[in-house]
């Protein structure tokens, strides 16, 4: 294997632009590294007996090769009748909000027949955007309530990658573009938490995803100029570990002061079962970094860094901003620091207006069109411009090459929906799915698939499978395997 | 306010029995929740014993308060009759004496007039309320006036607010937490509670790294250096003596935000300079950070910097176009006490035109350091070492410099804990910063304490406010105690100024004596300009009041209902509302906060009167004559006018408005939940749009009231929309952007109506008259929960009920002044003491050997 650095045409980020210029250059910089060859420096050609090892750990193609599995959920559902296609199977074509994937129509399934029935009102009443939300990923009926006692489902990503995380140095990343959080219940009786997490570690623990390209970017390859990040994330990573040391312990010994408290038989200060909860999330966060660290330390010094600039922030354009999150994720995936990924494009119910495509109005708003022409054109308008970002991600992956040759789409199981279905009537079956990618030659792209009806957890079975997650039963309110993929 | 609610307003039918809807709402901060401590403390606190003799609470309901119940409510909740799955002639023993749950919603809907429903036949008189009232608060809830239950406030991350202020007044510097963390998940309408406020692997490290970027601005790595002095923008003249004017210049290795610089461009002559003032007599250094800067393309301009040192010239540099050269250029200087001046002067060169569409090179000066005297004998601490070190010289002896770190650590631990730090707490961090210092190359004594210090931000003593009781030794078993007074200290300090405690506080606690003194302290503490946190946070928090500088408005959309056109370019291009309109509708109502906080004067206020806060830009907006300037100021308002008082404030009517139109349902709504404490049910599911229901006539544009009237045809929909679609068609005179109006598409407003209660009004002055008039406990009780919420940082629950009660019953006695409310609310139980539990514990924390008692130090 040669080194990283024993040739500039083998150095996948190498940018002869230097790093005097801008944010607006660096995106330009990001469009020129997809054409050079990418990965083949640090992923060696595997031998049998390492392909099989390998396999065993999960999260490999057939070829040796990383299997991706990412999720992106925008919001609000769609406009059906202009979203699904016409035809069927591999005679069929595209609808007009999902035109912007016509490039792209070879390597994406569109799903029909799948639902989410924990996202239907049921005994809850009110608030869909809320309920699908929460169960989107978990498929599980997510507790009503406004904060305090939240209460969800272990996510499909968070299943896998607590069984194949371990691959890569971060066993997940979750990203979003929601920046906006409104104080109190956000849907009708339902915490905002619902809408802003799409990734759950347990039913109680959301994680938190980024928003910050920049932060992305800096978790990912570590701060400071090229040259310096990767000394500087090794540097950073050693000092951590005495440090998370020590704070660990200093949480293990505030559950002891309080809970001995209890036990010295004056009965006192004591420690609430959620006191212990709040302790247990700090202990499982520390302990989360270290085991990054351990993994990082093996495999940080073979690792490529991108010789670009690091992003400046948050673009004000939403379509910017979702692109440079994108452009984050395609790196994270093409430098194998993930294999599993979650991609918040609006939390559920967002009322973001998009003035900057010319409809004033919040999205939320236009969904509920009540079929007046004007809004449900709107409506459409919206759909479709979600497509287009989703499009842009699909022609990035599919531009960039493997270290097996094929394509990293082709290596890769893309999911992109919605827990509702027709935003006007707050529906949840028939969801708007597309599966995205070849999944390294386990998925058969290039249809449109009209399943059985079917929960969508179904299908999340299947990926998990797909994935080399082991054991797994019943997921949410799955019913089986979702075949034919 | 919830975004999921803008869709609401027009898509309303009920179908669920309204019983149903209502029981599901929650209070005005209770909750229908039962946080997952309290099963477990209701077995200490109000366990009913068991035994075959009937629980009194049972008695006492079949003897007065079931007969009110069979007058009043068994038509819809008895004799076979079960609305809302309510049947009160159905209840066990048990739904009777342990379901406090049920009974607070009872409470809740009777005091806020829900129920009884107005037009029943059969409404409660006053001595059945008073009796019922009576049975749910002492009885049914199972609570001992003796020993009231002061509920338990879960250990507390702090919030980036939090974070932020205990950071600057730790480590005495700036540290920007919007950025650097994802947002606090909010609960009960508020962002600093306690149960939601989780940790998550990426938040940890977040947290991780914010503590080296902290430690590594606010601490120190060497014991002397040279003195500096800096000069940059702002500290440098242009040559007529005005002050220079920066530029931020961004790119590779400036960060974010990019650094700023004066920028002085090579197509125009220019000069700059600035005076030291230098009080001893040495060499000094001048070091001038500088930079040139062009665009992308290359340009053929030139250009020559000369640097003048008093006068004379120190160098002269011709300059090129450079994309962008960042340099540093040093010269060496004896300086005598006195002025001297470092002068800048560009001078364009002849060089080629620019070609089309070039852009001129600049060069940037980003500052000059002057480092000096230079001699080690003169040097001094740096900036900010007495903070953290206490004695002038590291020793050097291994043994006492390990006692010296201890030292350092043990005083800054304590703050940053805010309680004594136990030596089990200290000796490792003496471990952490010895082995750094010794190990890593080139480091000193103070960059291991430094290494130290990041694990004690990073340390959950430091990230979470963990509350202990107050306990007497050798006392028998109790399930309540008082927290103690660290603990005291911190809810003070964190409810009031959003902060850490400051030394006068920890020293009172230290000393047992915070509790005896807190009238003087809150009063002290009100005085002090952190408590701008508390009219900021809460303010924004329970009016919603600070969304008004993220709500989407599109004021073309908006002012075209009422004829006006707005041409691009007006109002931030006809297609937002300018920041500063924002920020000054933010301030609007924070002002107002502020001056009955500080003035003592009565909460009815926010309700109504005769003032309120403006500038130029909010009086133009409001269309008020006379007032100049960008200061917010009291304006005395003409009489008659409609502003005054929170519901018509701008900030308030932009916030329940969708982007285009106003919203009288979410502004209907927001009365109820946050003025009246009587919030609504979120709507049924499966309900038809409002727009299916069709005019009766073709030619006939419905107006909002028209259509809104379909909510009072459905019975259904009327239990709800007739308390909210009055309150908020009251203010239709008021647009989506807070402005009066009188017609909307050329009809007039009818802001006329009735309210659930039965009174009826002609406009919005006559509402706010009559809420202040009639529903004034109400307001108090809405008011007085939100207020404890914030400064508890846990939801209300039924146990707290005769605490609120207790502070509305002052506040009616002493005609709603803010300091009965305030004091009230710090004086309260739920404030003072803590719920203990003596229960056994989860196997994860096994006891320890021994427990340190957290008595005040000596």
């Amino acid at each position: 294997m040669k080194s990283p650095s024993s040739s500039s045409a083998n150095r996948p980020f190498a940018s002869k632009l230097g790093h005097g210029f801008g944010r607006r250059n660096f995106l330009r910089g990001l469009g020129a590294t997809i054409a050079l060859p990418a990965l083949e420096t640090f992923l060696p050609r595997l031998t049998a007996a390492q392909l099989a090892e390998a396999a065993a750990a999960g999260a490999v193609t057939a070829s040796g090769a990383p299997l991706r599995l990412a999720f992106f959920q925008f919001a609000n559902g769609t406009h059906p009748a202009k979203w699904f296609p016409t035809g069927e199977n591999r005679e069929f074509a595209l609808n007009e909000t999902m035109e912007a994937l016509a490039g792209i129509k070879h390597k994406i399934q569109i799903l029909g027949g799948l639902a989410l029935e924990p996202a239907t009102a049921g005994p809850d009443g009110a608030g869909d955007h809320g309920r699908a939300g929460g169960s989107f990923l978990t498929g599980v009926r997510v507790k009503k309530t406004q904060g305090a006692d939240f209460h969800s489902g272990i996510s499909i990503d968070q299943v896998i990658a607590q069984q194949v995380g371990h691959v890569t140095p971060f066993k997940s990343l979750e990203i979003s573009c929601d920046t906006l959080r409104t104080a109190g219940d956000c849907d009708s009786g339902y915490a905002c938490v619902y809408q802003h997490n799409m990734a759950w570690s347990s039913p109680t623990a959301p994680v938190a995803p980024e928003v910050n390209p920049r932060f992305l970017f800096e978790r990912l390859f570590g701060s400071g100029s090229p040259a310096e990040r990767k000394q500087n994330l090794l540097m950073r990573q050693q000092q951590q570990r005495s440090i998370l040391d020590y704070v660990a312990n200093e949480s293990r010994s505030i559950g002891r002061e309080l809970a001995a408290a209890a036990k010295d038989g004056r009965g006192s200060g004591g420690l609430s079962r959620r006191d212990q909860e709040k302790l247990d999330q700090y202990l499982t966060s520390v302990r989360d970094i270290e085991q990054r660290i351990e993994r990082a330390e093996k495999s940080v010094a073979d690792r490529p860094t991108p010789a670009m600039d690091t992003p400046a922030g948050i673009p004000t354009s939403f379509s910017e901003y979702i692109r440079l999150n994108m452009d984050m994720l395609h790196l994270a995936f093409q430098t194998d620091n993930t294999r599993i990924a979650t991609f918040l494009l609006a939390g559920e119910g967002s009322n973001r207006d998009f003035a900057e495509i010319g409809i004033p109005d919040g999205h939320h708003y236009c969904t509920h069109h009540g079929n007046k022409p004007d809004l449900v054109a709107k409506t459409c308008v919206i759909d479709k411009w979600y497509a287009t970002q989703f499009s842009y991600f699909l022609d990035k992956m599919e531009k960039t090459k493997d270290v097996d040759g094929k394509s990293l789409l082709d290596n890769s199981m893309i999911l992109y929906g919605c827990g509702n279905a027709d935003g006007n009537r707050h529906t949840h079956a028939n969801l708007p799915i597309i599966l995205a990618g070849g999944g390294g030659g386990a998925l058969d792209a290039g249809r449109y698939v009209k399943h059985e009806p079917a929960p969508l957890t179904n299908l999340y079975l299947s990926l998990a499978d797909r994935m080399g997650a082991k054991g797994i039963e019943r997921f949410g309110d799955s019913t089986g395997r979702l075949a034919n993929l | 306010m919830s975004q999921l609610r803008t869709s609401h307003p027009w898509l309303v039918a009920s179908v669920v029995a309204s019983a149903t809807a209502l029981l599901m709402g929650s209070g005005c901060g209770q909750t229908a929740s039962l946080p997952a401590g309290a099963p477990a403390a209701k077995a200490v606190m109000a366990a009913p014993q068991p035994s075959s003799r009937e629980h009194p609470a049972v008695a006492q309901f079949h003897k007065s308060v079931q007969p009110i119940l069979e007058a009043r409510c068994y038509e819809c909740h008895g004799d076979g009759s079960k609305k809302g799955g309510i049947a009160f002639d159905a209840l066990t023993s048990k739904g009777i004496a342990q379901d406090p749950q049920l009974w607070l919603k009872v409470l809740k809907n009777t005091r806020s007039h829900i129920m009884p429903p107005l037009d029943a036949d059969n409404p409660l008189t006053t001595a059945e309320r008073a009796a019922l009232e009576g049975w749910i608060t002492t009885s049914a809830f199972g609570l001992d006036p003796a020993q009231p239950d002061p509920g338990r406030v879960t250990v507390h991350r702090l919030n980036r607010v939090e974070y932020k202020n205990t950071i600057r007044d730790l480590m005495g510097v700036h540290f920007e937490t919007n950025s650097a963390f994802p947002d606090d998940d909010s609960g009960y309408g508020f962002d600093n509670i306690a149960d939601v406020l989780n940790m998550s692997p990426l938040l940890m490290e977040k947290y991780l790294a914010a503590a080296h970027t902290v430690v590594e601005k606010a601490v120190p790595k060497v014991t002397l250096t040279p003195a500096v002095q800096i000069a940059d923008v702002g500290d440098f003249k242009y040559a007529d003596g005005t002050a220079t004017e920066g530029k931020l210049i961004r790119g590779s290795g400036l960060g974010a935000a990019g650094i700023p610089a004066i920028p002085l461009t090579f197509a125009k002559e220019a000069a700059i300079s600035h005076v030291f003032d230098v009080k001893q007599a040495g060499d000094y250094r001048l070091v001038i950070e500088q930079n040139i800067r062009g665009d992308f393309t290359y340009v053929p301009q030139r250009a020559q910097l000369t640097v003048t040192v008093d006068g004379g010239q120190v160098s002269q540099r011709d300059y090129g176009w450079s994309a962008n050269r960042h340099t540093e250029e040093v010269h060496a200087v004896h300086w005598e006490p006195g002025n001297h001046a470092i002068g800048f002067a560009i001078t364009p060169l002849p060089s080629d035109p620019l070609p089309r569409g070039g852009q001129d090179v600049v060069y940037n000066l980003k500052k000059v350091r002057l480092e000096g005297p230079l001699d080690p004998a003169r040097w001094v601490h740096p900036p900010n070492y007495t903070r953290f070190f206490t004695r002038a010289a590291v020793p050097a002896d291994p043994a006492q410099r390990r006692a010296y770190a201890k030292e350092v650590l043990g005083a800054f631990a304590t703050k940053a804990f805010r309680r004594p730090a136990t030596s089990e707490s200290v000796e490792p961090l003496v471990d952490i910063a010895e082995k750094y210092s010794v190990t890593t190359p080139g480091a000193t004594f103070e960059a291991g304490i430094g290494q130290a210090m990041m694990a004690v931000l990073a340390s959950p003593r430091f990230l979470y406010r963990v509350e202990k009781p107050a306990l007497t030794p050798g006392a028998t078993l109790a399930s309540v105690a008082p927290v103690d007074e660290h603990s005291l200290a911190s809810r003070l300090s964190y409810f009031l100024w959003s902060t850490m405690p400051d030394d006068e506080l920890l020293k009172l606690a230290a000393a047992g004596q915070l509790r005896a003194n807190l009238g003087v302290q809150v009063k002290r503490m009100l005085a002090d300009p952190r408590s701008a946190e508390l009219v900021e946070h809460f303010t924004g928090q329970w009016l919603q009041s600070r969304l008004v500088t993220s709500v989407p408005l599109n004021p073309r959309e908006i002012l075209q209902r009422e004829g006006i056109t707005v041409n691009a370019g007006r109002g931030g291009g006809g297609g937002n509302v300018s920041d500063a309109l924002r920020t000054a509708f933010k301030e609007e109502t924070e002002k107002y906060f502020e001056h009955v906080v500080r003035e003592d004067r009565s909460v009815d206020e926010f309700l109504t009167s005769d003032y309120t806060f403006l500038n130029e830009t909010l009086a133009s907006s409001y269309k008020i004559e006379g007032v100049k300037g960008p200061e917010l100021r009291k304006v005395t308002l003409a009489a008659g006018d409609p502003r005054g008082g929170m519901l018509t404030m701008g900030s308030v009517l932009m916030i329940t408005s969708n982007p285009t139109r106003t919203s009288p349902v979410k502004r209907g709504k927001w009365i109820l939940d946050n003025i009246l404490d009587a919030p609504t049910p979120p709507p049924p599911p499966d309900i038809p749009a409002l727009e299916e229901a069709k005019p009766k006539d073709a030619t006939h544009v419905p107006t909002l009231r028209e259509t809104m009237a379909v909510h009072r045809e459905d019975a259904l929909c009327a239990s709800c929309h007739n308390r909210m679609d009055p309150l908020g068609l009251a203010l239709e005179n008021f647009n989506a952007l807070g402005q009066w109006r009188t017609e909307e598409y050329s009809q007039k407003i009818d802001p006329s109506g009735q309210l659930a209660t039965g009174e009826t009004f002609t406009d919005i002055r006559d509402l706010k008259r009559i809420l202040a008039a009639n529903h004034k406990t109400e307001f108090y009780r809405c008011l007085t929960e939100k207020l404890l919420i914030y400064a508890l940082g846990r939801g209300t629950e039924y146990y707290d009920v005769p605490a609120v009660d207790k502070i509305v019953a002052n506040l009616e006695k002493n005609h709603g002044k803010f300091s009965t409310l305030l004091m009230g609310v710090i004086e309260s139980v739920p404030f003072q003491q803590q719920r203990l539990f003596p229960h056994p514990v989860p196997d994860a924390a096994k006891p320890a050997p021994r427990f340190t008692q957290t008595n005040p130090a000596p």
